[in-house]
């Protein structure tokens, strides 16, 4: 008897799914919760493996869409721009033994990796690109990271129309990879200002939010909850996920 | 005398066919809501408009905004239906799939992929959980296409057209039912799945070969897209076949197990 009685809900779950206010209570209520379970499950299945594939330049796309936040128009960041970015560094901060404040100079001296790969958005998009700069993974380990470090925030020069700045976080095994790169250079040009100029994080393995364009700032933490709404990115924080491999 | 009665659909075909029915629900909705994000389709690896199969667009004109369906390159007046159409608010807005038939109704990607890639996994759990059972149990042997079943398909096709007069002998399922399941359970199910995976950059990236198969991976949204309308296609079809062979009884047998003979003689949907 209580199996028709389950059966006989669903079938009317189902019924009623058409119904603009079921569906909205089930998206916002304790279901929401029950949903978003998933992503755990698909960042243990699918996780980080193998290499994003690498294109010939014929496949390059040379106008690379641009998507996202507003280039930044604040007074920093226009000061920066009009002084070629010579003035610009990059902090690395957090829980490291030396705490760095990298140049353009320094940041292309670090080694540049070279990598043709394709960015897919979260809308369902893809566009490819030659992306060149040096790999997370040799600036990071420039700052030592400290035992305590287990992820790594990405500060932006970006903020939405109410203010909130835009920004991102990878834990330590993402940031390792090596196509993460932070591109200094798209299809053999440094990055123009609608790309995200001077530096952007490139992380092929991921949907296209996370990555991060116009950063000033990779912080190194323990913890993502203390970071603006807790939830490890701007785009996070509004709920779509972290692990962004799906 | 009651009418004789039959225990026509075992717990797991039940349970199997309802985890299904909610969650092919769910997915087609929240696909859809995903889809509106970038409401088109190209037969290529990356976005490349040259080779755009399907799009969706609204203009304004001179009566006001219009929707249109473009379909290889033909374009289509689709105004309060698609490309301009229901926003899940009251009001109309440039928008490829309504709100009614998205989930959530109003644009929202982030939770419509919540929904789409929970129910992924139902989909798949419910899908791997019913074959590992039905095999067990030895049901999965009736439903199976066998070679011989391919003979009867066309006897049980002029049956269903009335220019035969007895089905072809089969067991459970008729030679067109196991042939449509089977297509639905061993094609259409797992290759939702694999096209939706390799949308995936995670999953390009562990599994390249995969997306090279479907032609990368705007192909294989497009291919995800189009078995999503053939499942469809399937889903009318079974509708109009449960609402023409006695509704309440198919829907008994289908929540119960218990099928009343007599009033059809069990050329099911």
């Amino acid at each position: 008897m209580k199996r028709r009685l389950f059966i006989a809900s669903s079938l009317s779950a189902i019924g009623l799914a058409g119904c603009g206010q079921i569906k909205q209570s089930l998206t916002e209520g304790p279901f929401h919760n029950v949903l978003y379970s998933a992503e755990n499950l698909n960042q243990a299945v699918l996780g980080t493996h193998g290499l994003a594939r690498e294109y010939s330049e014929r496949d390059v796309d040379a106008q690379f869409r641009v998507n996202g936040f507003d280039t930044p128009s604040d007074a920093t960041y226009t000061r920066l721009a009009r002084g070629g970015f010579r003035d610009y560094r990059l902090a690395v901060d957090g829980l490291v033994e030396r705490p760095q404040k990298l140049s353009l100079a320094e940041l292309r001296a670090a080694g540049a990796r070279s990598q043709i790969t394709r960015h897919d958005c979260v809308e369902g998009w893809s566009a490819i690109g030659k992306w060149n700069g040096p790999q997370l993974a040799t600036v990071l380990a420039m700052a030592q990271p400290k035992q305590t470090a287990r992820y790594c925030v990405f500060h932006c020069f970006d903020v939405d129309q109410s203010g909130q700045p835009y920004y991102e976080s990878l834990d330590l095994h993402q940031a390792a990879h090596p196509q993460t790169v932070l591109a200094l250079d798209l299809n053999d040009k440094p990055l123009d200002l609608d790309h995200g100029a001077p530096v952007r994080l490139k992380i092929p393995t991921q949907l296209g939010y996370k990555s991060a364009k116009w950063v000033s700032r990779i912080e190194v933490v323990a913890d993502l909850k203390p970071f603006f709404g807790g939830s490890g990115g701007y785009w996070e924080d509004q709920g779509y996920e972290w692990y962004a491999g799906i | 005398m009651s009418p004789a009665r039959v225990y026509r659909h075992g717990v797991i075909a039940r349970t199997a066919h309802w985890t299904w029915a909610l969650a092919i629900l769910v997915l087609v909705m929240s696909g859809l809501q995903i889809f509106n994000a970038a409401p088109y389709l190209d037969a290529s690896d990356k976005s490349n408009p040259a080779r755009r199969v399907l799009a969706f667009d609204a203009q304004d004109t001179p009566r006001g905004p219009a929707g249109y369906t473009i379909l290889f390159g033909h374009r289509f007046t689709t105004t309060h239906v698609f490309g301009y159409t229901d926003d899940g608010m009251g009001a109309e807005t440039q928008r490829a799939f309504p709100g009614w038939f998205t989930l959530p109704g109003p644009q929202d990607l982030a939770d419509g992929r919540r929904w789409h890639l929970f129910f992924a996994w139902a989909l798949f759990v419910g899908w791997a959980a019913y074959l590992i059972s039905a095999a067990l149990s030895g049901k999965l042997r009736e439903l199976v296409m066998r070679p011989e079943d391919f003979r009867k398909v066309w006897p049980m096709q002029l049956y269903y057209l009335r220019l035969r007069k007895e089905p072809p002998p089969h067991g459970t399922y008729n030679p067109l039912q196991k042939l449509t399941y089977n297509v639905v359970v061993f094609l259409f199910f797992p290759l939702l799945i694999l096209t939706g995976l390799t949308l995936s950059p995670a999953v390009d990236a562990a599994l390249p070969w995969l997306t090279a198969l479907f032609g990368g991976r705007q192909f294989a949204r497009l291919w995800h897209f189009t078995l999503m309308v053939l499942l469809l296609g399937y889903f009318t079809t079974h509708l109009v076949l449960v609402l023409t062979t006695g509704f309440w009884n198919n829907m008994r047998s289908m929540i119960t197990g218990w099928f009343v003979l007599g009033a059809h003689d069990g050329v099911g949907p």
